[in-house]
């Protein structure tokens, strides 16, 4: 999704506090799959562990690191993991409900859809040959 | 039969006493409900209609049409920070929250 969008819409990854965190509700998912991370002490602790994360799961998207006061997250009410967009006016377009379970990429889809201009390939070549 | 009955309606009221005591938990910050969480056995997404209650407790106040909040975030390699406002009139902006876990 975001290759096909990043020339129209600007897209960020806003990394958050953990959610499951080894000093809090860790699951047993994480065990199994060695992802073992203490919750940030430090804005450098945090910055750490958002790049492990963008590393390790190989994301290409431009990702932001909340502050220690975690006032982005508590504007948006976006722990675990929430999605939004924001349109060009910079009013909310789209807000997922709370994830894991609101978290659906496709239902965000439909609505930068209508906000971004079509792409050129889209478009297709013009009907008529222009001078 | 008296008997019964007086025990369901104390069960009864349990349930809807320990009911209201997640919902709260849920609207406790994120931090403190995951620490109440990590007590908790795992019965308790089974015991109480948990994702119902989740998606409620964590709707928040903003609202699709309202101005989203601005704010000032450090890049992850701390080379810029990006302000929300900065982008308005430009193009759309798409905002992922997440972390690792």
């Amino acid at each position: 999704m975001y290759q096909k969008y990043k020339d129209r819409a600007a897209f960020f990854v806003v990394y958050i506090e953990e959610a499951h965190p080894t000093d809090g509700w860790e699951m047993p998912s994480n065990l199994k799959q060695h992802i073992l991370v203490a919750s940030a002490k430090t804005f450098g602790e945090r910055d750490a562990t958002a790049d492990t994360c963008v590393v390790r799961l190989g994301i290409h998207v431009p990702a932001l690191v909340d502050d220690m006061q975690d006032s982005t997250e508590r504007a948006y009410t976006a722990w675990p993991d929430r999605l939004y967009v924001i349109d060009r006016s910079g009013r909310v377009a789209y807000k997922s409900r709370a994830g894991p379970y609101g978290f659906h990429p496709a239902e965000m889809a439909k609505v930068l859809q209508r906000l971004v201009p079509p792409s050129r390939a889209a478009q297709g070549p013009p009907a008529y040959p222009r001078r | 039969m008296r008997i019964l009955f007086k025990c369901a309606v104390v069960l009864f009221a349990v349930y809807i006493a320990l009911l209201a005591g997640l919902y709260w938990a849920m609207r406790q910050p994120p931090s403190v409900f995951g620490r109440i969480m990590s007590k908790l056995p795992a019965v308790t997404f089974w015991v109480f209609p948990f994702e119902p209650m989740w998606l409620t407790a964590r709707k928040g106040n903003l609202k699709v049409g309202e101005m989203a909040p601005d704010f000032a975030l450090k890049t992850k390699d701390c080379s810029a920070i990006v302000r929300l406002s900065s982008l308005r009139g430009k193009e759309p902006v798409v905002l992922i929250f997440g972390s690792y876990t």
